[in-house]
């Protein structure tokens, strides 16, 4: 399958397409919470979802915390008014996640989502929604975000493509931050084609955003792939050997598979830790019960008592990334904690653009299946944060990445991700192509297919 | 003793630092806004040039050295009138460091640093809420650190009189009221002075913590170090409340702004007036204290001075510059300049009637009075008020007097009319 | 980590927690700055810190007003006064 994109603009749609598709999706939405808000559009292009936590002007964002209840954004991020201009994309709703983020199964939340294809395990996160909605609908784009890892994550486990970019290239005006130097917009569709589509109408600087760039981005795709040992190891034996019949049948296509060592690549996951809960303790300070969102009413309070009651919005792991945060930040430990990391970010970038000069990264995206819903509420959050260890350094180097079903067991999906060097976009994005001219993905659902 | 001082001014561009919003003054609330600078979610700042340059301009005026390269950090605290609750400021990669400034007496005063950052909103206290508005949220400041190098009231005075003059030049706007952090220690400890608005304060606030500071050791007790406020109504330092003591700013580096390489931007030209007033005292051997008075905050002053430094006396220049101040003449031309020299050196009084006549290029009217009309006027004024000879036999001053109200009256050479007034006056009370 | 530093940590980040809350989370935060610890390992002085995953270079844009026209949307999420907006006392 090339495009669902341009399938969908050469079909003739039938005059009640979008109602019974809200209909629809009404009816799923409260089994598998993969929206906030459900639109139906008044225009007829193609349905397009958005991540919660991306501001579409006059729609509410809350991204999915409670303190932004009611915030209705007097702008449109500048990924979202891209794609409104092309007059070929309908928001169809806004899709539920992690708060702020913080997540990597899609359940910190107050309605936690549901794995489509499996309802009692988790459906990823952070762009839990994102993921769903994708899975669940034959014609749809998804806007969503990634900070480490918060759209391969879902992608993989709903078996779905997702696409994170280069940092830079696409402009984060109007995404409500979790961490700046982290954060990136990117995609979920059901082919690379409909992702290449995407890049091509949202890249480039906007002057709104000025850690956007204008740099050039190419599409080499190289034929020899890295398999890194430490991260390989990391993986469930079961995955693992499912994913090396994968990559037989990738060399068999012609592609070359080196193994390295990478010893520092088990700093990646606290390294990121320390610098995007940093950053979100930053991000969250401006919620304050008054200005936007939820609002406090009770003026007997001072201002420290009344920031201090409105915040007790925020959920549990919101809270925790806060206090620890504000912890990493004070100056007593800020050498040790938030200096080193930045330092071991540049370690890894240049070591990693080295390997990355004529190869891409190969790995299976998560190193576990989708955990069950409950098995997932009883983890550590220390356990919680080692499942991020293959998507999270690609996502703290702002290197492109793409996450894509590689085959399929019990009803669920095995997810591959393959890495490119920064502004290879298209590279990864060909990739991924070329495997869908040799392999077609499996979908549960497929609502409104025409 | 030592003070310091950390003085934020406002830097006249036409947008915010950070976002397209007017810098305008204006009288209604929250008229001046957007998601930006009012810390919308998603928002994110964007840097004005012309902040960068007058930020450099600045540090260039006060002799620092200047950093090819800044970048910003987030300075994090809870207050209802910062809108993200951290301000963007600069800490380590800062505009301007390590200058100095020379104030009277040759004192230097070194500065630590210069660095650019935003102003929160203005928050109006009441007693059930804080009432805010955003138009002053993000407006661009220029903080300046200096040394705890001033150790008096007069230095204190005079560092104030050179920054403004200086800053002045570079066309900042001292009518909009500077904001300053007092650090004064007359023994071992610093006591901070926080947000005191506007010169005079500053000066009454640093006068009060001195002498409260003064009184402590004079009775034997260490002033503590601990952070006071200024109270404008009852004109003294107090002990601040809980706000300033426990907060810790948590900096990181601002993630949504990149580094930026000002090595290319130009400074603004600019004038010392100070230098300048030196200048033009040695070569027209003239005070320059009255120059400098003249000229500090009054640039067309000094455009006048020049243009015409040339052309006339020095002496009756400088007095037409003050006639000029004196009525408020905004944009004397050439001839008016020529003919209020005329009558200065003409040893004419200048009145309202005189400056009018002038500006419309209208021959000045004097009286034309013959030593007779004078002697009349004089007779006739002494007649009207016959104790005048009663109290001259006491105080000759009273001659300045009558011949005041003659020349008022009539017009005429004050030198003149002042030397008939007198023999007059002496004959008609036997006198010499 | 103590809990009079815990308890500070809270006050300045405006977060309050309840006693059950606030055992868990200090509890996690011990387990979780032990793993972070180990950043301590790498030695590396000479490299120098990535703010950013990529070199940015800064352009500043030039000083001209930009009226956001909407502010009623703007003013709509939060309560007013006159004109001004209410928030908390000081």
């Amino acid at each position: 399958m090339s495009s669902y994109i341009e399938e969908f603009e050469s079909k003739v749609k039938p005059k009640d397409y979008y109602d019974r598709l809200y209909d629809e999706l009404v009816r799923l939405n409260p089994r598998l919470n993969a929206f906030n808000a459900l639109i139906k559009p008044d225009k007829n292009g193609i349905p397009l979802s958005v991540k919660d936590n991306i501001c579409v002007k006059g729609i509410e964002a809350t991204a999915s915390s409670k303190i932004l209840k009611g915030y209705i954004p007097p702008f449109n991020a500048t990924v979202v008014e891209r794609v409104l201009k092309t007059k070929r994309f309908s928001i169809i709703g806004k899709t539920n996640m992690d708060e702020f983020g913080f997540g990597s199964f899609g359940i910190n939340c107050e309605k936690p989502a549901k794995n489509p294809l499996d309802e009692e395990r988790v459906a990823g996160g952070s762009s839990s929604g994102a993921a769903i909605a994708t899975a669940l609908l034959k014609y749809h784009v998804a806007i969503a975000e990634s900070t480490g890892g918060s759209i391969s994550a879902p992608a993989a486990f709903c078996g779905v493509v997702g696409f994170t970019p280069t940092y830079s290239v696409i402009s984060r005006y109007g995404l409500i931050d979790y961490a700046n130097s982290l954060d990136k917009i990117g995609f979920m569709a059901r082919s690379a084609d409909d992702i290449r589509v995407m890049l091509d109408i949202t890249k480039g600087k906007d002057n709104r955003d000025p850690t956007s760039t204008d740099s050039k981005i190419v599409g080499l795709h190289h034929k020899k792939l890295v398999i890194i040992d430490e991260l390989i190891d990391k993986v469930d034996e079961k995955i693992r050997s499912q994913f090396f019949e994968f990559v037989e049948k990738l060399k068999n296509l012609g592609y070359t598979v080196k193994n390295i060592n990478l010893n520092e690549i088990d700093l990646s996951i606290p390294a990121y830790y320390l610098i995007a809960m940093a950053e979100a303790s930053t991000n969250l300070a401006k919620f304050t019960g008054f200005k936007y969102g939820f609002k406090l009413n009770d003026f007997s309070k001072n201002y420290n008592e009344f920031f201090a009651e409105a915040r007790e919005e925020f959920g549990t792991e919101a809270k925790r990334r806060v206090i620890l945060g504000t912890f990493i930040r004070s100056a007593s430990v800020k050498d040790k904690y938030y200096s080193k990391s930045l330092i071991i970010r540049k370690e890894l970038i240049d070591k990693l653009s080295k390997v990355l000069k004529d190869a891409f990264l190969i790995s299976p995206t998560m190193p576990i299946m989708p955990p069950k819903i409950s098995e997932a509420n009883s983890m550590s959050p220390v356990q919680n944060y080692a499942t991020d260890i293959l998507t999270i350094p690609p996502n703290l180097c702002g290197l492109p990445h793409i996450s894509f079903p590689y085959s399929y067991s019990n009803g669920l999906p095995l997810s591959a991700q393959i890495v490119g060097s920064q502004f290879n976009d298209y590279g990864v994005i060909s990739f991924v192509s070329e495997w869908e001219k040799n392999f077609e993905y499996k979908f549960k659902y497929n609502i409104g297919e025409i | 003793m030592k003070i310091g001082l950390e003085i934020h001014v406002a830097l006249p561009t036409k947008s915010k630092l950070f976002c397209g919003c007017s810098t305008e003054q204006v009288d209604t609330p929250n008229i001046n806004i957007c998601p930006i600078c009012m810390g919308f979610p998603g928002s994110k700042p964007s840097l004005n040039e012309e902040a960068i340059i007058l930020a450099k301009s600045i540090a260039n005026i006060l002799n620092c050295k200047i950093r090819d390269k800044i970048s910003f950090v987030r300075k994090v605290y809870f207050y209802p009138d910062l809108p993200k609750s951290f301000q963007i400021t600069q800490l380590q990669e800062s505009i301007g460091y390590e200058g100095l400034i020379i104030i009277d007496k040759g004192k230097r005063i070194n500065i630590r640093r210069i660095q650019i950052e935003e102003d929160p909103a203005k928050i109006i206290r009441s007693e059930e809420y804080s009432l805010l508005d955003f138009n002053r949220s993000g407006i661009p400041l220029v903080e300046i650190v200096t040394e705890p190098d001033i150790t008096s009231e007069e230095e204190l005075t005079s560092f104030i009189f050179t920054l403004k003059a200086r800053l002045y030049y570079l066309g900042i706007d001292i009518d909009r009221e500077i904001k300053a952090d007092l650090n004064i220690s007359l023994g071992k400890e610093r006591v901070e002075v926080k947000n005191v608005t506007g010169t005079k304060n500053l000066l009454e606030a640093a006068r009060y913590e001195i002498e409260r500071q003064t009184e402590l050791i004079s009775r034997g007790i260490e002033p503590t170090k601990e952070t006071r406020s200024y109270d404008e109504k009852e004109r003294k330092t107090k002990a601040s409340r809980e706000k300033e003591s426990d907060e810790e700013y948590g900096y990181i580096y601002e993630p949504d702004l990149p580094e930026y390489n000002i090595k290319n931007y130009s400074i603004r030209e600019t004038v010392d007036p100070i230098e300048k007033a030196k200048e033009l005292a040695e070569k027209h051997a003239y005070n320059p204290k009255i120059i400098l008075e003249a000229i500090a905050f009054d640039r067309y002053a000094l455009d006048l001075i020049e243009r015409n430094e040339e052309k006339y006396n020095f002496n009756s220049l400088m007095q037409a510059i003050m006639e000029i101040k004196r009525f408020k003449i905004d944009n004397i031309d050439d001839l008016s300049l020529k003919m209020l020299l005329e009558e200065i050196e003409g040893g004419f009084q200048i009145d309202k009637d005189t400056i009018s006549s002038i500006i419309k290029h209208e021959k000045v009217k004097h009286s034309d009075f013959s030593q007779e009309g004078i002697d009349n006027g004089i007779r006739e004024f002494i007649e009207k008020n016959p104790d005048i000879l009663r109290r001259y036999i006491k105080n000759k001053k009273l001659a300045d007097y009558v011949a005041g109200e003659i020349i008022k009256r009539y017009k005429a050479k004050p030198k003149e009319v002042l030397k008939r007034t007198i023999e007059i006056l002496n004959s008609m009370t036997g006198q010499k | 980590m103590e809990d009079k530093e815990f308890d500070r940590l809270l006050k300045i980040s405006r977060i309050k927690l309840s006693e059950e809350e606030k055992q868990r989370i200090q509890n996690d935060i011990e387990g979780i700055l032990r793993y972070f610890d180990s950043v301590d390992k790498f030695n590396e002085a000479k490299i120098k810190p990535a703010f950013h995953p990529i070199r940015i270079e800064g352009h500043p844009r030039g000083d001209k007003i930009e009226k956001f026209e909407d502010k009623d949307s703007l003013l709509s999420n939060t309560k007013t006064y006159r004109g001004f907006i209410i928030g908390p006392r000081i």
